[in-house]
């Protein structure tokens, strides 16, 4: 059983992507932990830790992405975590290929199907379990 | 399944050690091998603690009770009662650790675990820990492995574990076999008298909560409730609460409190905890036969030769597990 994580960290409250993705995540049969809207970097890392979920998916949609991104990302590890991190939200492309660099295994944009969302997902967990 | 794996004895020494993150890989590993998880926990200590079940309708604001209590008790309502003697002198903030149940879906097997957003505010609490899990088909709204999560917290030094159930309708009452303490929550729309009437869930609190009690409407439920008591032979304590704002929640917590000091002294604690082990193994049993099921081919026997190989099967596999 696949368990994802989808969170929505800073101030903006636009959460209709993240849901939507939530429900495709669990249409495809994953269990799917959705944290709601103006979490702090703090708590998904905690939380993410704490369910021992299998990969983490970041809705953003203020453009505050480089700043709150990067700070998950450092939580995570300080608290021994490698679990994989994928973004979603309204990234700018040249952000996005700095995100991936960063270590950000997918950064998906407005119109991306579920459907592919679902099953890159699912190989994102395989792969880090392998 | 998880991204780092912990070994066995890792786990068991940061568990002893408090290490959350080994907590989290314990709870993992009681959902996807749970006769695994037995073994493990078999080799920990385990703290007495309240266990205090949560179950009531969709939507009656279980989740949002649970966030008040933790806010509360953040301000240090409370008492840290682990036996007689501890009652009235214990001053530190309690541990509590919360199971979260959402369902999962009977087509896909994929459920939308989404009751941590009402306590998220608690997600960064050093002596809270709580954690979702998905019903995966078992009846009763809980899950599978709930027995073995509930030890795992117990071993973790947890003063109460918070059980909040699926939300339920009116036969799932299965939170009354784990739970120390039942706390059925009821809100203002629940229906009419012949409701309260109803075996089932009504019939399992050690407490009822009308919550939502600014809603005028949570009085007539009040004396509906009390009116069903006078009938009954069992005489339960009843919490106006309203969740949101933290209205009644100290009340409640003080209930929950003396609940505890009660049925520690007068020997129903002891019973329930024996009566726990017993369906801790019934659930066991269970898997084991299910696994059986789904294994069994039925190539047109009859109903009596089925259930002879199924029982003959369960016993070899027991003699050959040693268990």
């Amino acid at each position: 059983m696949v368990k994802v994580m989808i969170a929505k960290p800073g101030l903006d409250g636009h959460d209709r992507g993240a849901k939507v993705v939530a429900r495709a995540l669990r249409d495809a049969g994953m269990e799917v932990i959705y944290t709601g809207i103006r979490q702090t970097p703090e708590q998904i890392a905690q939380t993410a830790v704490d369910e021992d979920v299998d990969v983490l998916g970041i809705s953003i949609l203020s453009g505050a992405h480089m700043k709150l991104v990067p700070k998950i990302l450092k939580l995570l590890k300080d608290k021994g975590s490698d679990v994989p991190v994928f973004v979603g939200g309204i990234i700018p492309r040249e952000d996005a290929e700095k995100l991936k660099e960063m270590g950000v295994i997918e950064v998906y944009g407005p119109g991306t199907p579920t459907l592919e969302i679902a099953e890159q997902v699912k190989s994102f967990v395989e792969h880090s379990n392998a | 399944m998880s991204n780092t794996q912990m070994r066995e004895d890792e786990i068991l020494e940061g568990i002893r050690a408090h290490d959350r993150r080994a907590l989290a890989k314990m709870l993992s590993i009681c959902e996807n091998d749970p006769n695994l998880a037995n073994v493990i926990l078999d080799k920990l200590e385990k703290k007495r603690s309240h266990v205090i079940g949560i179950t009531g309708s969709p939507g009656v604001g279980k989740s949002t009770l649970i966030n008040a209590i933790l806010d509360k008790m953040n301000q240090g309502v409370g008492e840290n009662v682990n036996s007689i003697k501890d009652m009235g002198t214990a001053t530190n903030k309690k541990k509590i650790g919360v199971i979260v149940v959402d369902p999962s879906s009977p087509f896909t097997g994929g459920a939308l675990l989404g009751d941590r957003v009402r306590m998220q505010s608690h997600a960064t609490e050093e002596n809270f820990f709580i954690r979702s899990f998905a019903n995966r088909g078992a009846l009763g709204g809980l899950s599978p492995s709930i027995y073995e999560a509930c030890d795992a917290f117990e071993a973790f030094g947890m003063d109460n574990v918070i059980i909040e159930t699926v939300g339920v309708g009116q036969s799932e009452v299965e939170i009354t076999n784990i739970a120390d303490t039942v706390v059925v929550v009821l809100s203002p729309d629940n229906g009419d008298e012949v409701q309260m009437l109803k075996a089932g869930l009504m019939e399992i609190a050690d407490l009822f909560v009308i919550n939502k009690a600014d809603n005028p409407r949570s009085q007539i439920l009040l004396s509906r409730l009390r009116k069903m008591m006078i009938t009954g032979d069992k005489d339960v304590v009843i919490c106006l609460t309203n969740a949101v704002t933290g209205e009644g929640v100290e009340k409640l917590i003080k209930e929950l409190d003396d609940r505890f000091f009660q049925i520690l002294s007068n020997g129903v604690f002891s019973l329930k905890r024996k009566k726990r082990l017993l369906h801790h193994a019934q659930s066991i049993v269970r898997r084991e036969l299910d696994e059986l099921i789904q294994k069994f081919e039925n190539d047109g026997t009859e109903l009596k030769e089925i259930k002879k190989r199924l029982l003959e099967e369960l016993c070899r596999k027991a003699h050959k597990n040693g268990s």
